[in-house]
């Protein structure tokens, strides 16, 4: 389907006009605005509520970032045509098949949608590290908050792990910080595949990762170490690394204080490996 | 209703450089079974690199497909000039690196010592201007990114004008090469729409 097809269906409803519209999809996009979290799913929510009223068969808004460029969401997470992207090139707007849904709602629906994205792409920024892509200490902070919680309350099990890179300074310091970079990229990537789904890893510091086990009394933390050190083994990185592990409610279950006994038991063993 | 984790994932393979558009397909039982990227203005191949990446990560089960948009033919007015890569050297004891284009048998050469990183695109930048191009272009940034094949490299290269950036992408044997064609790839469709030299 190209953009031509998408705008020059016979309307079926010539008897909408703008004089006559209510702002009833302006309201429910408030309503939405203020129960959920915003993200990129709010905008084929509005393209759903758009396709029922309007017994739409297709819909696509393009929308303009500026950190994404241009971007197109398609109604039911269709992708588009080469032809039909190049069609709609590089301007924001809402194309409707048949084309019969108000200019007032077009416009509408892609502020909307504009929002919706930039808000986002800023609570995605504002919990995630930008250089590896995983959580930040702020996100860390409140997921370990909450297994904690939980754990006092439920007696769910959970292990905190720290990691700490072997040397990082050094290899900071001779090789640049370009390649400490890269380090610390690689090493964000491995820390990824190697969580379970449910588990949170994030960086928290410099060269100091955290990662929280759910549901893991602490034997499941040498499993964790293995797919880890095995999946930096296949990148080829060459970086080495510390853990030290608290296990709540074992070891107790306030996070401040599983924090402390986890990065005492990282140090213990920092000391052995410095020896 | 889309997850947060699903919608997480869609927004980290629309913050690849180049991607417009991103298709989901989903199994019945709500699990994503492939996706489609629709990609302009990069190499497709790179980016297919790194969306496995992201998808391994998320839904490793799921398929990747690559849709490229550059097919697409441009007006370029006149001759499009042909500008490849010769050669690009890098001297371990200064840093300093040297690029050669060629463009039409014409030979030129650009010079930086930034390393083999920023100074593969700043040479190129350099070699391209030797050849009498006016790039009104500038560096940003040359970052590698890590994937689970290597480490492809993305240039920014901003306009004098400020009218948005250009990026480019290229996965190569070393830094240096890479660096050199993501310059290259960023300046792909600024490059088609100039005359070739006589």
């Amino acid at each position: 389907m190209t953009l031509s097809s998408l705008n020059s269906s016979k309307p079926a409803h010539e008897e909408i006009s703008e004089q006559s519209y209510e702002p009833w999809l302006f309201q429910k996009m408030l309503d939405e605005l203020g129960r959920s979290e915003l993200g990129v799913g709010f905008i084929y929510s509005v393209l759903d509520l758009l396709a029922a009223r309007y017994e739409l068969t297709d819909a696509v808004v393009v929308l303009v970032h500026e950190s994404f460029g241009t971007q197109t969401f398609r109604l039911g997470h269709q992708s588009v045509s080469s032809s039909m992207a190049a069609e709609l090139g590089n301007s924001p707007g809402v194309f409707c098949v048949p084309d019969v849904v108000p200019e007032v709602e077009c416009d509408a629906v892609r502020t909307a949608c504009q929002l919706s994205l930039s808000l986002h792409f800023a609570r995605f920024s504002a919990g995630h590290d930008p250089l590896t892509n995983i959580a930040n200490r702020r996100t860390f902070d409140s997921a370990l908050q909450t297994a904690a919680v939980r754990s006092a309350r439920y007696g769910w099990a959970f292990t905190l792990v720290l990691c700490d890179l072997n040397n990082f300074k050094a290899v900071n310091d001779s090789a640049g910080h370009a390649f400490g970079d890269q380090l610390l990229r690689q090493f964000g990537f491995a820390l990824r595949l190697s969580v379970r789904n449910g588990d949170t890893a994030a960086r928290i510091g410099g060269d100091e990762f955290g990662v929280i086990l759910n549901n893991a009394e602490g034997n499941e933390s040498a499993g964790f170490t293995d797919r880890l050190r095995s999946h930096l083994a296949l990148s080829g990185s060459l970086i080495d690394f510390t853990i030290g592990t608290a296990t709540s409610p074992r070891d107790s279950t306030d996070p401040v204080e599983l924090y402390r006994i986890a990065d005492g038991r990282l140090y213990e063993k920092k000391g052995v490996i410095l020896r | 209703m889309m997850s947060s984790t699903e919608e997480d994932f869609e927004l980290e393979l629309r913050s690849l450089p180049g991607v417009l558009n991103v298709g989901i397909k989903h199994r019945d039982n709500g699990d994503v079974e492939g996706v489609t990227l629709v990609v302009f203005g990069q190499d497709p191949g790179a980016v297919r690199v790194i969306a496995m990446q992201i998808v391994s990560l998320y839904y490793p089960d799921a398929a990747v497909l690559v849709e490229n948009v550059n097919n697409v033919p441009l007006s370029t007015g006149g001759d499009v000039p042909r500008i490849t890569l010769v050669r690009a050297d890098f001297n371990q004891d200064d840093g300093a690196c040297e690029v050669h284009l060629s463009n039409n048998g014409r030979v030129g050469v650009g010079r930086a010592s930034s390393g083999s990183l920023i100074g593969g695109a700043e040479a190129t930048l350099a070699a391209l201007r030797d050849l009498g191009y006016d790039i009104p272009f500038y560096l940003v940034e040359v970052v590698n990114v890590a994937t689970v094949r290597g480490w492809p490299v993305i240039v920014t290269l901003r306009s004098h004008s400020n009218d948005g950036d250009r990026f480019g992408i290229a996965q190569s044997e070393g830094d240096l090469v890479a660096a050199a064609k993501a310059t290259l790839d960023a300046l792909n469709r600024f490059l088609s729409t100039l005359k070739g030299l006589e």
